[in-house]
């Protein structure tokens, strides 16, 4: 009876809309460097549990960009929580929005910008897989 | 005894909640090869004075120009739209970006020519151009006229 009554804590839960379009770069200005693409085609839905704890949302690719190749993203923040703004994404994960207080649940977007220095050279089609991940926070 | 071991253990599986919960996205990109140059400026060149006993003075006009390419070994070629009047030449000298090799002045016409070349990933601005208009005697008077320069950007690899 003691076990039938006693109440689940729901976890935390988090699921994206999707993967992106293909980020490429094919111009510059003259004199500068190739011009970035971004893309903010997709959103990230979050639900956070009851218990009064912090939780921080966290983002890593699967292996480097190429060098001179830089993919960052930018997370918006749901309410009471703070987006770390355009991050740098690599093989560590780092946190992209921090402070994320319980009973969230909400849709929120993400938008992935692409850049490269010239010295990159030609790049083909190439992917990454990024993992987010929602962390309690420390 | 066993009951209670039971009992806590189907409570702690209840309570149990993941420590993270993760999805994942996969970002596809690519880069193409990009060339771009851009020159500014539409110089006027005048000869007007010589030195008694020699041709003419040579006439010069700076202008600028800039490049982006993430290429290798790419060369930059010049030609005018139309042939120069007899015994008239114009010249025209690029500075070279980081890495690369100017050929110095040369003389346009209608066939292109190398100004710049073994141009390697580099994005560059504020270059300097000199235009150079020289004439020998027997050029006479030649009126106002224009010509169009037209620069590539070719080779890269």
């Amino acid at each position: 009876m003691l076990v039938a009554s006693a109440e689940r804590v729901p976890a935390q839960t988090l699921s994206v809309s999707g993967s992106p379009g293909l980020l490429r770069i094919s111009n510059a200005v003259a004199g500068s460097e190739p011009i970035s693409v971004s893309n903010s085609s997709t959103t990230y839905t979050i639900t956070t549990p009851n218990p009064n704890r912090l939780y921080n949302l966290t983002a890593r690719l699967n292996a480097p960009m190429p060098p001179g190749i830089t993919l960052s993203g930018t997370f918006a923040a749901p309410p009471g929580a703070t987006s770390l703004g355009a991050i740098a994404l690599d093989a560590t994960a780092r946190n992209v929005v921090t402070n994320i207080p319980r009973r969230i649940d909400a849709t929120l977007g993400i938008s992935y910008e692409l850049s490269a220095l010239v010295t990159a050279g030609v790049v083909p089609n190439g992917s990454r897989t990024i993992t987010l991940t929602i962390v309690q926070a420390p | 005894m066993q009951a209670r071991h039971i009992l806590t253990a189907v409570m702690l599986l209840l309570c149990a909640r993941p420590a993270a919960a993760q999805v994942q996205q996969v970002v596809t990109f690519q880069v193409d090869a990009i060339n771009q140059i851009a020159f500014s400026g539409n110089p006027s060149l005048v000869i007007t004075s010589a030195t008694a006993g020699s041709a003419p003075s040579t006439a010069t006009a700076p202008a600028t120009w800039a490049v982006t390419t993430n290429q290798s070994n790419a060369k930059i070629t010049a030609s005018i739209n139309a042939a120069m009047p007899a015994l008239v030449t114009l010249t025209v000298n690029l500075a070279a970006p980081t890495g690369a090799t100017s050929t110095g002045a040369q003389s346009l016409g209608t066939v292109a020519v190398d100004v710049v070349t073994g141009i390697t990933q580099v994005a560059q601005g504020s270059l300097a151009v000199i235009y150079a208009l020289s004439a020998t005697a027997t050029a006479g008077v030649v009126a106002s006229t224009t010509r169009t320069v037209t620069y590539t950007i070719t080779g890269g690899t």
